[in-house]
């Protein structure tokens, strides 16, 4: 007990950063109803907690709390993504195929099947662990440039699977599947706040994983791959098997994470296991920052608002722009915020103290 | 001697497998119209095989975008056999950006080689200093240009331009009027040769900032370049009567030109913008290839439409209705379609594979007999050397890239009587395409040929089985789908592949 509350403040010190991104979370659907909510819409004699509460639920608030939730799932999808391209070094272009495989499942479980959530999320598991055992038993084989074609042509047959007409019955062919049913008790269209939360905690628990991860020896050796692959086969490690395991970590997550899309939007479409939807996953990794933890939430926050704003201010022609937007960022972002940020510290650093200096508020010579 | 010629065995041992199974299955009669359909695919998988693997073993780059250029090359046939007034009405505005950014780009030289200066700050520079220097004029023109740009096709009718229901299937010669009077075209004129004039200091490439030619040269291209543009626009109704008057043969053929054209042109522009700035950095080529290839897909949609066309019409051969008996007959009836052992079989399926045939051993020809043909396969064996004798590997690449694109959009000019012009279509060809180059062996011109025809072979069997129904053993039922299920099995066929030689059938090891 004694050693937990000396090491309190260090470990609070060490987390400063990930604990006031959490506080803010934390208190966004509050500040977001006492701001932009609706008081008008509630009857007066709500009172005290529960008018707090009830506030996050009315007009505008609601509308962002729905974009902070779809921001947490798309930044696990980011995060699983960037174990795989960022730490790993292995390019993808089939991980849409597990976001939309997990949405799929759930969504067909819970609406024709009656399953209890319980049992459809550990189907959910079942079926990514499978899928990305038999995805990267074959598409592993292969490197480079194959890998990323032939994790395409994987992404593909899903897609096709799902548009086909054969399976209408069950997945809707391409109207998607809708009406999913949820419990009640958490559904995102009546408890928003509920479901919020219940995003969160997914979320934080889906980063302290990946986190751990990464910094395991299992995560080391996924580096050593990224870096050389044949230093990592000579110093012993059988490298097929690190992959295998990066991919299932990131099959896992992405499979979790198009589970919480399915139910936050009570239905799939054919266009989630597309390639826009692999498209958008590079964005927001490489826009955040690759191989980094904290790139990947960045990208998907900014991603998924600037999809927003290019749809409210050109309608129907923003796809268009947002794959321009794409392009430029590849080109003229390689790093990423969070990379570049870190490359360029040190000079900004030295930078802000010359400016310092000139200014007099600084007496100690800059460093060279 | 059996090591020497394993590839080439495996190769003739699968296809006959692949026959004798259908054979047995189906009978001859419908065995035989599936592998003629087969066939047919499998030559258009391998127009757009060809380039996909040509590309990768002389640089090492996939193109992902390919799939688009098949299918931009499709619509642009499309469009001009059907609907020539669309090009008599874009076309101009698109040279006048080009005559403009060519001037632009001789006058911007001094200007990024002023700003490449100016960026040369000290590490420890002020931070408003470093973020003022990245400011620079050029990127401030450029945004004026991309202002200029949608100003100047602000309102322009595209969409009039479009609906216009193409005669391309037959249909009516249009009367209505879709299109701006010359006035307002002329104002549009301009302000594309400024917007060009001003986009033209950021094309400049930084290590490139001497000036090469004098200036009377590039200014006479722009001049004659935007002649062009403006003789073009001003007969562009005496234009449009001449080309539909032209006969279906004649129209045909041109739309096979202006597609492969345009497939070359945009292969260029991917090769110099996309591909060649990010040299030694695969993984940005690739994702860059990817995003074009949405860029691609919405910006058909955005200019075409999401709806598909029906197929285009074919030229005269083909197009009375009524069967012919055999070849020498139909050369003189020009039937729609042929009989093969009592069955119809389309006749314009025929010319898709004799126009593959013809592709095949051309470019083989190429390749194996021509200067250009002994550069290209020496540098798909090892480049640097290529390079150290003094050759430029880079222009051979780009003419590489050139000659790939094209053959894509060769090919989707040629399907488009076949399957019509939709927005997947090049998403959907190219899975088939890359399915056939892994089956192959990436980089291997002979491979991509074997992997379409196994790949052909076995979609046009699988399509007539599964749509026919196959009995599944020890019950009653028939196992039963849709087409889409055959499309997506051969990815099937690909892991196989993988899982028993990774590299292909023609591929070399890694």
């Amino acid at each position: 007990m004694k050693t937990l509350i000396t090491r309190l403040p260090l470990a609070l010190g060490k987390w400063k950063w990930e604990l006031a991104v959490l506080a803010v979370l934390v208190l966004f659907p509050f500040a977001a109803g006492l701001t932009i909510g609706k008081p008008d819409a509630l009857p007066p004699e709500v009172r005290g907690l529960e008018r707090l509460a009830r506030l996050t639920e009315t007009g505008p608030a609601k509308f962002w709390q729905g974009m902070v939730i779809q921001m947490l799932i798309l930044a696990v999808f980011a995060i699983s993504y960037d174990l795989l391209l960022g730490y790993t070094g292995l390019l993808s272009f089939g991980h849409a195929m597990f976001y939309g495989t997990g949405g799929y499942v759930i969504g067909i479980l819970l609406k024709h099947f009656h399953w209890p959530w319980w049992a459809a999320l550990g189907m959910v598991v079942l079926v990514a662990v499978l899928q990305s055992l038999i995805f990267g038993t074959l598409s592993l084989r292969v490197r480079g440039v194959y890998l990323a074609m032939v994790t395409l042509a994987f992404a593909e047959f899903f897609y096709i699977l799902s548009e086909a007409g054969d399976f209408r019955q069950y997945t809707g062919a391409d109207d998607g599947l809708h009406g999913i049913y949820v419990h009640p008790a958490i559904s995102p269209t009546d408890y928003r706040l509920r479901f919020y939360f219940l995003t969160l905690a997914f979320f934080v628990v889906a980063y302290l994983a990946a986190r751990r991860l990464v910094n395991s020896p299992t995560g080391r050796v996924m580096v050593a791959i990224r870096e050389n692959e044949q230093r990592a086969a000579m110093l012993g490690y059988n490298t097929f098997t690190y992959k295998l395991v990066a991919l299932i970590a990131a099959g896992l997550l992405a499979s979790l994470a198009g589970c919480f899309n399915a139910v936050y939007n009570l239905g799939v479409t054919p266009a989630v296991l597309g390639v826009g939807t692999t498209i958008d996953v590079l964005a927001m990794t490489i826009v955040g920052g690759v191989g980094t933890m904290t790139g990947p939430v960045l990208g998907a926050a900014i991603v998924h608002l600037l999809g927003y704003w290019l749809n409210r201010l050109f309608g129907p022609i923003w796809t268009l722009l947002f794959g321009a937007a794409f392009v430029l960022i590849v080109v003229f972002l390689p790093y990423g915020i969070v990379g570049t940020v870190r490359a360029r510290s040190f000079q900004w650093r030295t930078g802000w103290r010359r400016w310092m200096q000139l200014l007099g508020l600084r007496r100690e010579t800059p460093v060279r | 001697m059996l090591k020497q010629y394993r590839a080439t065995l495996t190769f003739i041992a699968i296809v006959v497998f692949l026959i004798s199974v259908g054979y047995a299955w189906l009978g001859p009669v419908r065995a035989t119209s599936a592998v003629l359909s087969g066939l047919t695919l499998a030559a258009l998988y391998f127009l757009l095989g060809a380039g996909l693997s040509l590309i990768f073993g002389l640089m090492d780059v996939l193109n992902f975008a390919h799939g688009i250029i098949f299918m931009i090359g499709a619509y642009i046939g499309y469009s001009l056999f059907g609907n020539p007034r669309l090009f008599t009405n874009t076309l101009p505005l698109i040279l006048m950006v080009v005559a403009g950014a060519l001037v632009g780009v001789y006058i911007g030289r001094p200007l990024r080689a002023w700003e490449a200066r100016r960026r040369q700050l000290p590490a420890d520079a002020p931070p408003l200093r470093i973020i003022l220097s990245r400011i620079a004029p050029s990127v401030l023109l450029a945004l004026l240009a991309v202002g200029l740009l949608f100003w100047g096709t602000r309102g322009f009718p595209l969409n009039r331009l479009i609906a216009f229901e193409p005669t391309a299937t037959g249909g009516a010669v249009p009367t209505a009027q879709a299109q701006e009077p010359l006035s307002h075209m002329a104002v549009r004129l301009v302000g594309m040769m400024v917007a060009g004039l001003l986009l033209g200091p950021v094309l400049v490439r930084e290590k490139r900032l001497e000036a090469r030619g004098p200036f009377w040269k590039t200014l006479v291209v722009s001049l004659i370049l935007s002649a062009v543009a403006a003789i073009v626009l001003w007969t562009r109704d005496p234009a449009e009567r001449f080309m539909l008057g032209l006969s279906v043969d004649v129209r045909f053929v041109l739309a096979l030109l202006a597609g492969a054209a345009t497939g070359a042109l945009l292969g260029v522009f991917i090769e110099t913008v996309f591909i060649r700035s990010f040299y030694g950095r695969p993984v940005t080529q690739l994702v860059l290839t990817l995003g074009l290839m949405f860029i691609g897909v919405e910006l058909v949609r955005a200019i075409w439409g999401k709806e598909g066309r029906p197929p285009m019409a074919v030229p005269s051969l083909f197009a009375e209705s009524c069967r012919s008996p055999n070849l020498i007959a139909w050369l003189s009836e020009r039937c729609s379609s042929i009989d093969v052992l009592g069955r119809a079989f389309p006749t314009y399926r025929l010319f898709i594979i004799l126009i593959g045939l013809v592709i095949l051993i051309g470019v083989w020809i190429l390749l194996r007999y021509t200067r250009l043909g002994m550069i290209v396969r020496a540098g798909v064996q090892d480049s640097a050397m290529v390079e150290a004798l003094g050759i430029n590997v880079r222009r051979v690449f780009t003419l590489v890239f050139a000659l790939g694109s094209a053959l894509a959009a060769l090919g989707g000019v040629v399907a488009a009587p076949f399957v019509g012009v939709y927005p997947d279509m090049g998403g959907a060809f190219q899975l088939q395409a890359f399915i056939a180059v892994v089956i192959g062996g990436m980089g291997s011109y002979i491979g991509t040929a074997v992997g379409a025809i196994i790949l052909g072979l076995a979609r046009a069997f699988g399509d007539v089985l599964v749509t026919g129904g196959i009995p599944l053993p020890w019950t009653e039922q028939v196992l039963r789908a849709s087409p889409a299920i055959a499309r997506a099995s051969t990815v099937l066929i690909m892991a196989i592949v993988l899982l028993v030689r990774p590299a292909g059938i023609f591929g070399q090891k890694e």
